[in-house]
């Protein structure tokens, strides 16, 4: 049987596909990739070289990864941010699909940018379907490997992919240092319009509190210093969405964020700049631009 | 840019006075993100207005607009997710006030009615005590009114399978507690904010833990994963008294 036998991870290595989308209604969120731009990436890179694409791939964050493979013979893609790899303790290059066989030892260490790698292969990680996708979801502790993250001594069984993709080439994410971009959100008019402006004139800086439920940021210049209305009746959430604590804290909900909350919400992150802002380390400093919501659809479209 | 941009995007579902729909002029659709959009029927927790986005959001299910991935209603709203591949903003806008204004708000829904079996107090109710007296109420007192609650399931959300259901008579309504508890059971029966929660799995909460079901809301094997519906009927029954 071809496994992967995990020997370090970091505290946040998972088991993701495109994610489990529909099940709001039962109370958990969708889940799946952090970076679904590299996500895309890699299955866009495995087929330019004729692999078959898996649905599940693995993520990891917080540390270095090592596994090693059991009677193996895979193509694996590594991609999202800029990290240091090595096979057999060879540098290999990032951004690029490299073959592993049986008894490879592969370690993904954090490199010049970026919090979550992800490695995707021509081969599915067998684990149980949970409602309708294998996306681990760190809060709902629901799919993945055994509704958890990924601990070290794991060995999780691999089977060739059955299937091509047809995935369209994706754009790179655009430049680093340009703004978060973001819609107004559901409760932007509970800020006053000075609040507003201050969000988007203020540098904020990504706290060392992050996970794959929501991201704190630092708010250096007290944007969110008064009050709040805390008493909002609990209401939907989306990935991207900026909620602001009753200490003024704010946070940027993420993949695996609660499908309900009553914080108030001043504005949420555009699909096209998540993904970049899911891989802003602890001390990156950055500003939020405010765009319309066609202005983020054409966005989609020119990104294919 | 300025935040105006918001009101801008919002419309007024009851825009067209001659198409009477059963939401009132506060109904307002907002973006939420560039995927989602709300349909918000009011800023208060209200029966009512609970009540018309449960019945909302199956309005807008039914009509299975292209586009339209997933439609969920919350305590006083319904979250729409679209493709904005294939679906525009305004387009979704115009076509889920064309699907709430076209189809009538008549006939109540279906309804499933559920009695659910509880053990007050002891070590996985430990706040009863402290909520009957702050009902100004005995415990036996505090029991019995809470059977007695007639209630609807108001949405689902939180955590998997966890369920609000709402609302209790004035006199049976406390706020949250300022002490959290870090972790309870699945099962536990939570009481503030004139709601009675459920919670199908671990999770932390700021609620009042006053008894414990056995009742579980949520399998993930199970097809659908919850037994439970926005706008089905919950009645409390005290196991004691059985």
């Amino acid at each position: 049987m071809t496994k992967i036998e995990f020997i370090k991870v970091g505290p946040l290595v998972s088991i993701q596909d495109d994610g489990r989308f529909g099940a709001l209604g039962h109370g958990a969120a969708a889940s799946g990739p952090m970076d679904r731009h590299a996500y895309k990436l890699a299955a866009q890179m495995l087929m330019q070289d004729n692999h078959k694409v898996a649905n599940t791939a693995l993520e990891s964050a917080g540390g270095l990864l090592k596994f090693t493979l059991e009677d193996a013979n895979i193509n694996a893609a590594f991609c999202g941010g800029q990290f240091n790899l090595k096979i057999n303790g060879v540098s290999k290059e990032w951004n690029m699909v490299h073959a592993l066989k049986d008894g490879d030892v592969v370690e993904v260490a954090p490199g010049a940018s970026g919090n979550y790698a992800l490695i995707r292969m021509d081969h599915e990680f067998l684990v149980p379907e949970v409602i309708k996708s294998y996306a681990t979801n760190t809060v709902a502790h629901l799919g993945g490997y055994e509704n958890r993250l990924i601990q070290a001594g794991d060995k999780i069984s691999i089977a060739p992919a059955s299937e091509k993709q047809s995935h369209h080439i994706q754009k790179l994410h655009n430049d680093e240092n340009t703004p978060i971009r973001v819609i107004w959100g559901m409760h932007a008019e509970k800020f006053s319009s000075h609040v507003r402006n201050e969000f988007l004139k203020n540098t904020f800086v990504i706290s060392s509190m992050l996970n794959r439920m929501g991201v704190r940021l630092m708010d250096k210049g007290n944007v969110f210093k008064d009050k709040l209305d805390l008493s909002l009746v609990s209401d939907a959430i989306v990935p991207g969405d900026v909620q602001i604590l009753g200490d003024g804290t704010p946070i940027v909900l993420m993949r695996d964020h609660q499908p309900t909350g009553g914080y108030p919400r001043i504005a949420t992150v555009i699909s096209a700049d998540l993904d970049r802002f899911s891989q802003l380390r602890p001390g990156a400093k950055f500003t939020f631009s405010a765009v319309t919501v066609d202005h983020a659809h054409k966005l989609l479209k020119s990104a294919g | 840019m300025n935040c105006n941009q918001v009101s801008d995007d919002n419309i007024s579902i009851n825009s067209n006075a001659e198409e009477p729909c059963a939401d009132e002029s506060k109904t307002l659709l907002v973006p939420l993100g560039d995927r989602a959009l709300l349909i918000k029927f009011g800023d208060r927790l209200d029966a009512e207005i609970n009540q018309r986005a449960v019945l909302a959001a199956k309005i807008v299910k039914t009509a299975k607009i292209p586009g339209v991935l997933e439609v969920c209603p919350t305590l006083v709203s319904v979250l729409v997710r679209y493709d904005p591949q294939s679906l525009g903003y305004m387009q979704l806008c115009d076509q889920i006030r064309m699907a709430l204004s076209n189809l009538a708000y008549s006939g109540t829904p279906k309804r499933k009615k559920f009695t659910i079996s509880v053990k007050y107090g002891g070590k996985l109710g430990p706040d009863l005590e402290e909520s009957a007296a702050r009902c100004s109420l005995s415990v036996a007192e505090f029991i019995k009114a809470h059977n007695g609650s007639k209630l609807h399931v108001l949405a689902t959300g939180f955590a998997p399978g966890f369920v609000y259901c709402g609302l209790h008579k004035p006199q049976l309504h406390i706020p949250r507690r300022t002490k959290l508890h870090t972790k309870v059971a699945p099962g536990s029966v939570l009481f503030a904010a004139g709601q009675t929660a459920i919670s199908a799995t671990h999770v932390p909460t700021g609620w009042n833990v006053i008894g414990h079901t056995d009742f579980s809301n949520f399998d993930a094997a199970d097809n659908p994963p919850t037994k439970l519906r926005p706008g089905d009927e919950i009645s409390f029954v005290s196991q004691d008294s059985k």
